[in-house]
């Protein structure tokens, strides 16, 4: 089968997780990704040895996952041999990506302003911390950069610690961002003829990730929006997260008389379902907590899937709180491909993979291979792609240019 | 300036926030979407019952997520309606929709029907979880994509309850406007349309990638199970720590040798204190008892003290705030993340903006989210050429409004 992006050379200047992730959502339909790393080390992701104080283990999932798809090309970018090359490739690329801060693009001359010069048909996308106007330098990481928006301290529990919404949630957000943007200003191209400088900050994109409420907020200024607030006081008792004898479970029934009644069928308690304060909706939001009370202690008494098992047949929307692990076997997410078992090379053996979370049904994405090893298409890249003859490969060899 | 889908035309379908707002992202880049309010009555959002309109006279979300549209009002379950929409899917490049499978196929609008009226028609259809598998046909909602994703009781604290955070779906919104995008992209060069499929259920597992990817490869106890933030791997990375006024500092420092000279400075620990004085000491062997010190160093200052302090040290450091910052934060507007925009009735309101930049073609507010049926003469007389007697003829069946 064809793929979208057939013909779209992206030259992947990126590390760690925002930037790398972009171009593999480009890679995943069939964009040529070159990623190009240092030649010390490469992608600071490579260095990954430990998450949640758990050793990696025997294969890096942290840098494969996000940079299958690629080719890597070590490059040393501080000789002027170093950067001839890269505009050598930027001549013959479509799009260039780069998560590196703006003064370290500006000291190696990799800004707009030249790169669209050499090459004007070039889309030129950043994924910058805080934003293209504003010359704010300051590092910015996921997780710094998500207390700045307001969401961390508005979850949770009132007078609990703010809420982390997990490793890299910030920055899968800003990825798929960028590639949005890359995509508007691809398909802009293909009109006109000329590239544009494209920018998905991760401030930005982290402002919008938490939309519905902050969106709100604006419109109000209303500390409602912006604080925790207790489950035990959600506004509808029927639309809540509960717990259960095992795992919680999260019901989502409008607060409607009908779904109220088919609820006390299923929990079997004629004293709650008798009840006349909770009898309309009215009543159920007025005295929400303390129904909320008898609700908890009334699904204390099953577990979960007893309760799917009691509330399906009556067409009581709910689901189980799952785990990781209850994920990681999830048929529903095997089916659709959000999960795949691919061929790592490190290890020599098929493992479980992030899959494809977006489906092009005649042109599927697909997981042909798992990141490269540092450099290894430097040399087939210069002499295929670029042209350089073996002698002058050799030269740079010897320059310390490439590896 | 330019638009980057000026030459495109999308039928909106949608009702839900996250879907709806996927295709105003569109329509903020230049496309032109013609959202269809079904009469006589359009399906409203799933009702959570909550306080989700939070004025009156003003619906924000929905301002959010239908800006930039027109509205046609139509009611499907005449001939003329169908009709109507029938032509304007001939028209159109793409068409999006939330609405259940059995829904399309039952009125007919499903990709079978609508690509043999326009062959390359893009069709993105948003689910809760997939067009595959037991559970296809389960409501859109981000409720259950989240419980079931595996984050949600890792979230909080040891003992605390599970956290919905109502971010999944916002991964969905944008997987949906890039595949649309990308399919876009491919008919271009090919003249071929096909089908778009985005899930919550995925865009809930996307946005939580590294935790579940770890996971996947790594497995342990500790993924399933709330982590003390006391008991973080790296006392400088990943963490958080009151302040001496109640708000919160949170560190990204992972790889410390290179911060710990400014950082111990700041904190007030000694450079060569022989508890902390290497990267193993500190992540390792006294990671835990670094974590109490740092508490206690950091409730002796304000936030806006430490901030000072990270700011003129460049370390990789913040305070956490609420949504008062970003709502009067300069880098926000000047950015348009945050714009102000003229109501007619509220006057002069925030509003979240844009989150991508583009140089040439910059997302635009060109319209509020429009009334039902607003442009819906229009739609008929400019897109599909029908005269004024026929739309007159349409009101008066009931086929749009």
């Amino acid at each position: 089968m064809a793929a979208a992006l057939e013909g779209i050379r992206v030259v992947d200047l990126t590390v760690w997780f925002q930037g790398p992730v972009a171009a593999q959502h480009l890679a995943d339909f069939g964009a040529e990704v070159i990623h190009v790393e240092r030649p010390k080390g490469g992608d600071q992701g490579r260095g990954v040895r430990s998450i949640k104080a758990l050793p990696v283990g025997d294969w890096n999932q942290y840098f494969l996952v996000i940079n299958r798809n690629k080719q890597s090309m070590a490059l040393d970018l501080k000789q002027q041999a170093g950067r001839e090359i890269m505009y050598r490739l930027v001549e013959n690329a479509d799009v260039f990506l780069s998560n590196l801060g703006a003064a370290n693009l500006k000291s190696w001359d990799l800004t707009y302003e030249k790169l669209s010069a050499i090459n004007p048909r070039l889309v030129y996308a950043t994924t910058t911390g805080y934003g293209h106007f504003g010359g704010i330098t300051k590092p910015s990481f996921d997780m710094t950069v998500q207390a700045l928006t307001g969401l961390m301290t508005r979850l949770g529990e009132p007078d609990q610690p703010p809420i982390y919404l997990g490793m890299g949630s910030g920055d899968a957000y800003g990825g798929i961002m960028a590639a949005l943007g890359i995509m508007l200003a691809l398909y802009q191209r293909k009109r006109t003829g000329t590239g544009q400088m494209v920018d998905a900050s991760l401030y930005g994109a982290q402002l919008f990730l938490t939309a519905p409420t902050l969106q709100a907020y604006l419109a109000t200024g209303s500390q409602a929006f912006s604080r925790q607030r207790s489950r035990k006081a959600a506004p509808n008792p029927l639309w809540n997260s509960y717990p259960t004898k095992d795992k919680w479970v999260y019901l989502c029934l409008p607060n409607e008389d009908d779904n109220w009644r088919r609820l006390c069928q299923s929990i079997d308690d004629p004293a709650l379902a008798g009840e006349a304060r909770f009898g309309t909706p009215a009543g159920r939001r007025e005295y929400a907590g303390a129904l909320i009370e008898r609700l908890d202690a009334a699904l204390v008494a099953r577990g979960a899937a007893e309760w799917m098992k009691r509330w399906t047949p009556l067409g009581i929307v709910a689901s189980p709180v799952n785990n990781l692990a209850d994920l990681a076997e999830d048929t529903q997410a095997w089916e659709n491909d959000y999960f795949l078992e691919a061929y790592c090379e490190e290890v020599q053996r098929q493992v479980k993979i992030r899959g494809l979370p977006i489906g092009l049904r005649k042109t599927p994405g697909k997981v042909e291979s798992l990141g490269p090893e540092l450099g290894q298409h430097t040399e087939l890249i210069l002499a295929n792609t670029l042209g350089y003859s073996w002698e002058q490969i050799g030269e740079f060899k010897e320059q310390g240019v490439i590896p | 300036m330019s638009k980057a889908l000026e030459d495109i035309l999308i039928v909106d379908l949608t009702t839900e926030f996250w879907a709806s707002l996927g295709a105003a992202m569109l329509a903020d880049f230049g496309a032109r979407v013609v959202r269809i309010d079904e009469l006589p009555e359009t399906p409203r959002p799933l009702a959570r019952g909550d306080d989700r309109h939070p004025t009156a006279s003003w619906d924000c979300l929905h301002e959010l997520a239908n800006r930039n549209k027109q509205s046609l009002a139509l009611n499907l379950d005449t001939d003329g309606g169908r009709d109507i929409l029938r032509r304007l899917v001939g028209a159109a490049d793409v068409f999006i929709t939330d609405r259940p499978e059995l829904v399309l196929r039952s009125k007919g609008l499903d990709y079978g029907a609508l690509s043999a009226l326009r062959s390359d028609i893009i069709y993105a259809h948003g689910t809760g979880f997939g067009p595959k598998g037991p559970d296809r046909d389960l409501p859109a909602l981000d409720e259950l994509a989240a419980a079931r994703t595996g984050m949600m009781p890792i979230l909080p604290q040891p003992g605390q309850p599970p956290v919905f955070s109502g971010s999944g779906q916002m991964y969905t919104t944008v997987m949906l406007a890039f595949g649309v995008v990308t399919a876009l992209h491919h008919r271009q060069a090919t003249g071929e349309g096909q089908q778009v499929d985005v899930s919550l259920f995925a865009g809930n597992m996307y946005g939580a990638s590294l935790d579940v990817q770890a996971f996947l490869a790594m497995g342990g106890e500790r993924f399933l199970h709330p982590v003390s933030r006391l008991d973080a791997g790296n006392p400088m990375s990943g963490t958080m720590y009151p302040s001496k006024d109640g708000r919160w500092v949170t560190l990204t420092m992972p790889d410390t040798e290179r911060w710990w000279p400014a950082f111990s400075e700041l904190v007030g620990i000694d450079r060569e204190d022989p508890r902390f004085n290497t990267h193993e000491k500190r992540c390792e062997e006294n990671r835990l008892e670094m974590m109490q010190v740092l508490e206690e160093k950091f409730r002796q200052q304000s936030a806006d003290h430490w901030r000072a302090g990270f700011n003129a040290r460049q370390l990789s450091a913040d305070v956490i705030e609420d949504f008062s910052y970003p709502a009067g934060d300069e880098q926000a507007t000047r950015n348009r993340y945050v714009v102000e925009l003229e109501h007619p009735h509220l006057g002069a309101i925030k509003t979240l903006g844009f989150p991508i930049f583009m140089s040439d073609s910059m997302a635009q507010l060109r319209s509020m989210a429009p009334c039902v049926g607003q442009h819906s003469c229009d739609v008929l007389r400019e897109t599909l050429g029908y005269s004024a007697d026929e739309i007159d003829a349409m009101k008066v069946a009931g086929a749009i409004a």
